[in-house]
C-alpha cells in the first residue's frame, strides 16, 4: 500500500477579526496518498485557492497542523520551508507566473538553481521536460512570445524540474482556450500515471471528472465526493 | 548559484535600462568628482615636492618676517640688510656646509637708450650660489653666467617683454644706474603658477651688483647644510646668531624648504579633504538614487518575488539577487566614474594652468592606484549599502501575498 503525502489535521484558516471574520477554511482533515490524482472543486470564494495555498506552503493556517511526507511543515524555519516548496512541491499558477525577463528554458532551470542542481544537469533536464511538454522548438522565448498555453506547458516543467512529490495546479486551464487545457491535462495526467501525485483546483466539472478522487468544498468544509 | 542570482539582476538592469542608466550616472559623477580632485590635489603635490625636495638641504635666511608660502615670490626690500659679520658668524655654526648670499636693491634700468629709465629691484648672487639655484632649464634663451663672467646680467620674462616698447633679446645692451650690461640670458615665463617667480628678476654677479649700485647689502643667504635631519636645529641656530648680533629679537628669519614643504602639503591637505568631503556629498545623492531605484524596483517585481519564493527561492536567494542588482549598478557606475574622472581631471588642469594670470606651468594630475581603488570600494559600499533595506523588504514578503499582487 502506498503511503500518505500530506496529512491535514484540523487545518483552518481566518481571514480578519471580530464581526468581519471569515472563515476561508474551516478545520479540515484529510489525507492524500502517494500517487494520487485529486480534483478540488466548488464555486468561488468557497476556499479551494485557500486550502491549495496552505498545501503548497505560501500561505500559514490560523490554527492547524499539515505533514508532507510526515513533516510538521509549519513548524519549519522559513529556510526549511522553502526548502520543502522546492524539493517536495511543483506549484502551476492559474495565471503561470513566468519570469517575464527570462526565457523558457531559464525559468524551467530557475528552481533547479535554487535547489542547487548544477548548470549541466540543469540545462540537460530542462530540455528533456520542455521537450515532454512539446515546447524544445520554443525554449529561448520570452513569455511575452509565447501563448497562454505554451507558458502554462513552461510553467509545468518548471514545477517538475526538482522531481517533486506533489504537483499542485491552481486552475491550471483557467486561462487558457479549451484544447489548450485538454493538452495541459492530458500532461498532468501522464505526470500521474508515472506515480506522482497530481492535485488539481477546478470548477469546472470536466476536468475535475479526470481526476481519480474529488473533494468538493463549500463555505470552507471540505467534502469527498463519490466518483 | 551566484552566477544564477547574478544572471537575474543583469536581465533585471537590462530590462530597464534607461532608469539603470541614470541611477548610475549619479554614482559615476559622485566617483568622477572624488577621481578627479584627487588626481588634481596629488598633481599638485608632486609638482611642489619635486620643486622643493632637491633644496631639502637648504635654510633660507632673510632679515624681517622672512619666507612663508604666503609671501614667495618677490622679496620686499626692508631696508635693513645683514652684515658681512653675520655671514661669517654663520659659516662658523656646525653642519654648515655653504652660505651664499644675495645682494638686493633698487636701480634704474635703460634699454637702447630711449630715455625711458624703469625702476627695478636686481639681485646680486655668487655664481655658485647662482648655479644653485638656477639651471639651464629656467631659461626661455641664452645661457647661465659663468665664473669670470663681467657686465653680463640674467633677466626675467616680464622685464625683457613688457618693460620696455621694444622686446630685449639676447645680447641686447641695457644700462643699470648708467653702466652697461649685456643681457646673457632671459627666464621662462612662470606667472602666477609656480612656486616663486623670475618674472621680474634682474640678476647679476655680487661683484657687478656693487659695481653698478655702490652697495653691498646683503638682503638674504642661502644656508646649506651637510646632514638634511639636522635642516631644523639648523635653522633655529642661524636665528639666534644673528638675532643676537643684532640685539633684536626678530631681525632676521631663517626657514628650511622643508617646512615650507611641510605647509604647503598640509593646506593641500585641508583643502583636498574639504574638496572630497563636497564630492561626498555627490554620492551620498547617488546612494539614495539607488536605492529609490531598487525600491521601485523591488516594487514592481513584487510578483516576481512572489514567484520565486514559491518555486523555492529563500530569503537569502531573493536579498542576494537584489545586492547583486544594487552593486552591479554602483560597480558599472563607479568604473565610468574612474575613467571620467581621469579625463575630467586632466580638463580641470588645463582649465587651471590657463587661469592663473601668466599661464603658469602645466599642472599633470597623478591618477593613483590608491584613488582608482578608493573609487571602486567607495562605489561597491554604496551599492551594498543603499541596495540592503530595498533586498531585505524583498525577502521577508510573504509568498502568497506577493504572488496574488497584480
Amino acid at each position: 500500500m502506498s503511503k500518505e503525502v500530506i496529512v491535514t489535521k484540523n487545518l483552518s484558516k481566518t481571514y480578519g477579526k471580530g464581526d468581519l471574520q471569515v472563515h476561508a477554511l474551516r478545520k479540515t482533515n484529510i489525507s492524500i496518498m502517494q500517487g494520487d490524482y485529486i480534483a478540488i472543486k466548488g464555486p468561488s470564494g468557497s476556499g479551494k485557492s485557500t486550502l491549495m495555498n496552505l498545501i503548497g506552503c505560501l500561505d500559514k493556517p490560523t490554527t492547524g497542523k499539515l505533514y508532507i511526507d510526515n513533516t510538521d511543515v509549519y513548524t519549519l524555519s522559513e529556510n526549511n520551508l522553502a526548502k520543502i516548496r522546492r524539493e517536495k512541491i511543483g506549484f502551476i499558477f492559474q495565471k503561470y507566473n513566468l519570469i517575464p525577463t527570462l526565457s523558457a528554458l531559464e525559468n524551467v532551470t530557475l528552481s533547479m538553481g535554487f535547489a542547487g542542481v548544477d548548470s549541466k544537469t540543469r540545462i540537460r533536464k530542462a530540455k528533456k521536460l520542455l521537450d515532454m511538454v512539446e515546447l524544445s522548438h520554443r525554449i529561448s522565448h520570452k513569455p511575452s512570445e509565447l501563448s497562454g498555453g505554451e507558458q502554462q506547458r513552461v510553467a509545468i516543467s518548471r514545477a517538475l524540474g526538482n522531481d517533486p512529490t506533489i504537483v499542485l495546479g491552481d486552475e491550471p486551464t483557467g486561462n487558457v482556450d479549451t484544447k489548450s487545457g485538454n493538452k495541459i491535462m492530458d500532461i498532468l495526467e501522464n505526470i500521474n500515471n508515472q506515480g506522482e501525485t497530481v492535485i488539481v483546483v477546478t470548477h469546472d466539472p470536466n476536468i475535475a471528472k479526470r481526476a481519480r478522487r474529488i473533494l468538493s468544498i463549500e463555505d470552507g468544509v471540505v467534502r469527498e465526493e463519490n466518483v | 548559484m551566484f552566477k544564477d542570482n547574478f544572471n537575474l539582476a543583469y536581465k533585471n538592469i537590462k530590462e530597464r535600462m534607461s532608469r539603470s542608466i541614470l541611477t548610475l550616472l549619479g554614482i559615476a559623477i559622485g566617483i568622477m568628482a572624488i577621481i578627479s580632485l584627487m588626481g588634481i590635489g596629488e598633481g599638485m603635490n608632486v609638482a611642489v615636492e619635486g620643486e622643493l625636495s632637491s633644496l631639502s638641504d637648504t635654510i633660507i635666511v632673510t632679515v624681517g618676517e622672512g619666507f612663508s608660502i604666503f609671501s614667495f615670490g618677490q622679496l620686499e626690500d626692508t631696508g635693513e640688510y645683514l652684515t658681512e659679520r653675520d655671514i661669517t658668524d654663520l659659516e662658523r655654526i656646525s653642519g654648515v656646509k655653504e652660505v651664499n648670499t644675495q645682494l638686493t636693491g633698487m636701480a634704474s634700468l635703460s634699454f637702447n637708450g630711449d630715455g625711458n629709465n624703469v625702476m627695478v629691484t636686481v639681485t646680486g648672487m655668487d655664481i655658485e650660489s647662482m648655479n644653485l639655484q638656477y639651471g639651464l632649464a629656467d631659461l626661455a634663451e641664452g645661457n647661465l653666467l659663468e665664473l669670470g663672467d663681467q657686465s653680463k646680467i640674467l633677466i626675467g620674462y616680464d622685464v625683457a617683454h613688457d618693460y620696455f616698447d621694444n622686446d630685449i633679446s639676447i645680447g641686447s645692451r641695457v644700462k643699470i644706474n648708467g653702466k652697461k650690461f649685456f643681457v646673457n640670458g632671459i627666464f621662462s615665463r612662470q606667472g602666477m603658477g609656480g612656486v616663486s617667480t623670475n618674472d621680474d628678476l634682474v640678476l647679476l654677479t655680487s661683484r657687478d651688483f656693487e659695481k653698478a649700485t655702490g652697495e653691498s647689502n646683503i638682503y638674504s643667504a642661502t644656508v646649506t647644510v651637510y646632514n638634511v635631519n639636522e635642516v631644523e636645529s639648523t635653522a633655529l641656530e642661524i636665528e639666534r646668531v644673528i638675532n643676537e648680533n643684532h640685539g633684536e629679537e626678530d631681525f632676521a628669519s631663517a626657514t628650511s624648504m622643508s617646512s615650507i614643504l611641510d605647509s604647503i602639503q598640509s593646506i593641500m591637505g585641508i583643502l583636498q579633504t574639504v574638496l572630497i568631503a563636497i564630492a561626498s556629498i555627490a554620492l551620498i545623492v547617488a546612494s539614495i538614487g539607488i536605492m529609490n531605484t531598487m525600491l521601485t524596483s523591488v516594487m514592481e517585481r513584487t510578483r516576481e518575488i512572489g514567484i520565486m519564493k514559491a518555486i523555492g527561492a529563500t530569503n537569502k536567494d531573493i536579498m542576494s539577487i537584489f545586492i547583486i542588482e544594487g552593486l552591479l549598478l554602483s560597480i558599472i557606475g563607479g568604473a565610468s566614474g574612474i575613467i571620467l574622472g581621469i579625463f575630467g581631471s586632466s580638463g580641470v588642469a588645463t582649465l587651471l594652468s590657463n587661469m592663473g594670470p601668466g599661464g603658469g606651468p602645466p599642472l599633470v594630475p597623478v591618477i593613483t592606484f590608491l584613488a582608482i581603488a578608493l573609487g571602486l570600494s567607495v562605489s561597491m559600499i554604496v551599492g551594498i549599502i543603499s541596495s540592503l533595506y530595498p533586498a531585505w523588504k524583498a525577502a521577508k514578503m510573504s509568498p502568497i501575498e506577493a504572488v496574488r499582487y497584480e
